[in-house]
C-alpha cells in the first residue's frame, strides 16, 4: 500500500539517502534497520513529507504523495526519534492536545484518551508533568501521542533507544499487539537486530544512504547460509595471530576487535585445528572458540566489513 | 489555533513567575526613575508667628512647582544659608516676608514672585472675606465661591506657547514609564514567540505539522498567545500607573491603552523575524538582549529622543518601532496631539509589523528543506 520509489536526499554535498526502494503490504511489520547516519530519520522525514526528496517518490495505493501530502497524513502516525513532548504539560494534557490537534472532542477524545493511556500503561501517572517521568515512560508517551487518531500506518523511529530492558519489552509487546490486533502497518526503524527480528517479517538494511539488503529474515540470512561465523576470544589481542588468519585463503573474512576475532568460513571447513596451530606458533592463547550460525549481524559484518554497533 | 493558544495559556500558568517578575522589575524601574525631584529647588523656610493666614500661605507655596519647601527653626535657616548650604531661605511673617540669600542667584527672583503671589492671594482674599462678613455672609460660603471659580471658571484661559526647535515639553514620570515598559516588554514578547524555535527543535512542531493543523494556524496560536502576554504586561503596569501611584495620563488613558495595540503587534513582529532569522534558541537569547537595549537608547525609551543632537542616531531612530510606540504615547498624553498627527507613528508601526512578519515566517518557511 505504501511504496517508497528510488528515493533520494542531498544535504548541501552530501547525500544522506541515495535510490532507496522499500514497500509496505497491509499489515505487514517491516524493519529498517542501519547504523547511526545511515538515513533511517531522513527516510522517514520524507515519507511523512517533512521534508522533500531530492530525487524519488513516495506512493500511498499508487498515489504520489508529494502532491498530496495530506492523503497520507491522515492514515499515518509517526512515533519520533526524539521525545516530541511538552515536558510542562501531564501526560494527560499531552494526550488531549495533540488529540484536539488531530480534531477529536468531548467523549471521543476522552475514550481515545483512556484507551491510549491503558495500552501504553500510564494510567496511573497520567496526571504527572512528563518532565519528572523515566526515559521509558516519556518513550511509551511519545508512542500514545502518535496512536490518537487510529493510523493504518504506523513509523517508529528507533521507539527504543536509551531505555531499560523492561521498557523496552513492554514497547515490543505493544508494537507486536498493534499489528495483531489491530492490523496495523508498521515500518519500524532501530539499529538492534533483536529487535528487528522479534517483530518484523521482512527487513531493510542499510547503510550510507543505501539499502544494502532486503528480504524475509530467512532470505537475508540466506546470504550468509553458505557461510557460518566462528568467534574466537582471545587472552590478549595479537595482531600476529590474525595477521597468520587472514593468509588462509577459506577464511572468507577475519576482522577484530581487541581482543575478539571474527572469522567467516564455508560451511563445510572445520578449520579448528589449524586456528589452534597458529595461536601456538605466535604464542596467542585461546579463552573461547565459538561457532555459530549467522544472524542478521553477520549479514551486516558480511556486507559491510563492520559492525552494525560500535 | 483554539487548541494550540489553550496549550500555551496551560503551560503559561503553569510557570507565570518570569512574567510576573518583569513585570514587577518594569514597575520599579519605572516608578524610582520616575521619582527624582531633581528639578525642584530646596528652600528653607521658618514662620514667625502662627495664624490661619499663615497656613494658607504655606499650603499655596507647596504647590508651587519649581520649588520644594522645607521648614525649619529660624537658626536652623540662617545657618543654612550663611554656610551656602541653601542659595536662599525664607521667613514668613504675618503681613511680610524676608528672602535671606549666600548668593544672588536668578532664583531669588522667581522666589520673590511666587511668595508675592501667595501673599497677595492670601490678603485678596481675606479682603473679601471681610467684606462679605460685614454683609452677613459667612466666610465658608466665601471660600465656596474661589473654590467654583478655580474648578469651573467662567472664562478659562489657556496657556499657549510656539515651540522652538530646541523646547520641548518633558514629562520625567510619564517618560520613563513609557520607556521602561515599551522595553522591557520585549523581553516578554520575544522569549514567548522563541518557544516556536524550541518547539522546532523538541519535534513537537513536526509533530503538529503533521495533524490536520494548518500552517497559519501554528503561528496564529503563538503570536496571539506572545500578543496577548505582552499586551497584558503593558496594560498591568499603566493600570498600577494610573490607578494605584495616580500617574496623569493627561486624562487620554483609554487612547494610551489603544496606542498599545500596533506597539505590541510590531514587537510580535519584530520578535518573528528575529525567530526567523537566527538559528538555535541559544542565538535568540544572545540576539534579544543587544537588541532590545540598543533600539531603547535609539528610540528615545531611556531619554528623550529631543536631547539627542547627532544626526546618524536620529536617523537611525527612524527606523526603530520603540521610536514611534513613545511617540505615539507621548502624543496622546504630554503633548495633546489629535487622531490625525498620531495615525503617522501608528501607520509606521504597522507598516514595520506586517514588513516584518511576513520576512520573518517565510524565513522560517524557507530553512525547512
Ligand atoms: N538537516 C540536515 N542537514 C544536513 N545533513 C543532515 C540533515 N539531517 C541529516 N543529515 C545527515 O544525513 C545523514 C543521515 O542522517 P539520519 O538522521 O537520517 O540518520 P539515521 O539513520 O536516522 O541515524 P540515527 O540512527 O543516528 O538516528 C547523516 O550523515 C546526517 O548527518
Ligand atoms: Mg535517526
Amino acid at each position: 500500500m505504501l511504496e517508497v520509489v528510488s528515493l533520494s536526499k542531498d544535504f548541501k554535498k552530501h547525500k544522506a539517502v541515495e535510490g532507496v526502494n522499500i514497500f509496505l503490504e497491509k499489515g505487514e511489520t517491516v524493519g529498517l534497520l542501519g547504523p547511526n547516519g545511515a538515513g533511517k530519520s531522513t527516510i522517514i522525514s520524507m515519507i511523512s513529507s517533512l521534508i522533500s526528496p531530492s530525487e524519488g517518490d513516495v506512493r500511498l495505493h499508487n498515489d504520489s504523495i508529494l502532491k498530496h501530502p495530506q492523503m497520507l497524513r491522515k492514515v499515518l502516525g509517526v512515533v519520533p526519534q526524539e521525545i516530541a513532548l511538552y515536558n510542562d504539560l501531564t501526560a494527560r494534557e499531552n494526550l488531549e492536545f495533540f488529540g484536539k490537534i488531530h480534531r477529536l472532542r468531548g467523549k471521543a477524545l476522552k475514550d481515545k484518551i483512556a484507551d491510549i493511556l491503558d495500552q501504553i500503561g500510564l494510567k496511573e501517572r497520567q496526571n504527572d508533568v512528563v518532565k519528572t517521568f523515566s526515559g521509558g515512560m516519556k518513550r511509551r508517551l511519545n508512542i500514545g501521542v502518535a496512536l490518537l487518531h487510529d493510523p493504518e500506518i504506523l513509523i517508529m523511529d528507533e521507539p527504543t533507544v536509551g531505555i531499560d530492558p523492561q521498557s523496552r519489552n513492554y514497547i515490543l509487546e505493544q508494537v507486536k499487539r498493534l499489528n495483531r490486533e489491530k492490523n496495523m502497518t508498521i515500518l519500524y526503524t532501530s539499529h538492534y537486530m533483536e529487535e528487528v527480528e522479534f517483530l518484523c517479517d521482512r527487513i531493510y538494511i542499510m547503510d550510507k544512504g543505501h539499502i544494502i539488503a532486503s528480504g524475509t529474515k530467512d532470505e537475508i540470512k540466506s546470504i550468509l547460509s553458505a557461510e557460518s561465523t566462528i568467534l574466537i576470544k582471545l587472552e590478549r589481542s595479537s595482531d600476529a595471530f590474525v595477521d597468520r588468519l587472514k593468509e588462509i585463503a577459506y577464511l572468507k573474512t577475519v576482522t577484530s576487535q581487541d581482543k575478539e576475532v571474527t572469522v567467516v568460513v564455508p560451511k563445510e571447513v572445520h578449520p579448528f585445528n589449524q586456528i589452534f596451530q597458529i595461536a601456538d606458533e605466535t604464542g596467542a592463547t585461546i579463552v573461547t572458540i565459538d561457532r555459530k550460525t549467522a544472524t542478521l549481524e553477520d549479514v551486516f559484518l558480511h556486507l559491510t566489513g563492520r559492525a552494525l554497533r560500535d | 489555533m483554539k487548541g494550540i493558544l489553550f496549550a500555551k495559556l496551560k503551560l503559561f500558568l503553569r510557570k507565570p513567575w518570569l512574567f510576573v517578575i518583569m513585570t514587577g522589575v518594569c514597575v520599579m524601574f519605572a516608578f524610582f526613575t520616575s521619582q527624582g525631584e531633581v528639578n525642584k529647588i530646596p528652600i528653607p523656610y521658618s514662620v514667625v508667628g502662627d495664624s490661619e493666614e499663615m497656613d494658607r500661605i504655606v499650603d499655596e507655596l507647596k504647590g508651587a512647582e519649581a520649588f520644594q519647601f522645607q521648614e525649619m527653626t529660624e537658626e536652623q535657616l540662617k545657618e543654612y544659608v550663611s554656610e551656602g548650604e541653601r542659595q536662599s531661605g525664607l521667613i514668613l511673617m504675618p503681613d511680610d516676608f524676608r528672602i535671606m540669600i549666600s548668593s544672588n542667584t536668578g532664583t531669588t527672583s522667581l522666589l520673590q514672585q511666587v511668595v508675592g503671589k501667595a501673599y497677595s492671594d492670601m490678603k485678596y482674599k481675606k479682603a473679601v472675606e471681610e467684606a462679605a462678613l460685614s454683609e452677613g455672609i459667612p466666610s465658608a460660603e466665601v471660600s465656596g465661591w474661589f473654590h467654583e471659580a478655580e474648578t469651573a471658571p467662567v472664562f478659562s484661559i489657556k496657556e499657549a506657547s510656539f515651540k522652538g526647535d530646541d523646547t520641548f515639553v518633558y514629562d520625567p514620570k510619564l517618560q520613563s514609564l513609557f520607556g521602561f515598559s515599551l522595553f522591557f516588554v520585549i523581553y516578554t514578547i520575544a522569549f514567548n514567540v522563541s518557544t516556536i524555535l524550541n518547539e522546532k527543535n523538541e519535534g513537537v512542531w513536526d509533530r503538529i505539522i503533521l495533524s490536520p493543523t494548518r500552517k497559519w494556524e501554528m503561528y496564529a496560536g503563538n503570536l496571539v498567545h506572545s500578543f496577548i502576554l505582552g499586551y497584558v504586561q503593558l496594560a498591568l503596569i499603566f493600570f498600577v500607573f494610573r490607578y494605584i501611584t495616580d500617574v496623569n495620563f493627561y486624562g487620554n488613558f483609554t487612547t494610551v491603552l489603544l496606542l498599545l495595540v500596533p506597539y505590541v503587534f510590531t514587537i510580535v513582529s519584530l520578535s518573528m523575524l528575529i525567530t526567523g532569522i537566527v538559528k538555535k534558541v541559544q542565538h535568540f537569547s544572545a540576539v534579544i538582549p543587544i537588541v532590545a537595549v540598543s533600539m531603547a537608547m535609539i528610540g528615545g525609551a531611556f531619554w528623550p529622543l529631543e536631547i539627542v543632537k547627532s544626526p546618524i542616531l536620529l536617523g537611525i531612530s527612524k527606523v526603530v518601532p520603540i521610536t514611534y510606540g513613545m511617540e505615539a504615547l507621548k502624543g496622546a498624553t504630554i503633548n495633546g496631539w489629535g487622531t490625525e498627527q498620531l495615525m503617522l507613528p501608528v501607520s509606521v508601526l504597522i507598516l514595520m509589523g506586517v514588513l516584518m512578519m511576513g520576512i520573518g515566517i517565510n524565513f522560517m518557511e524557507r530553512r525547512h528543506v
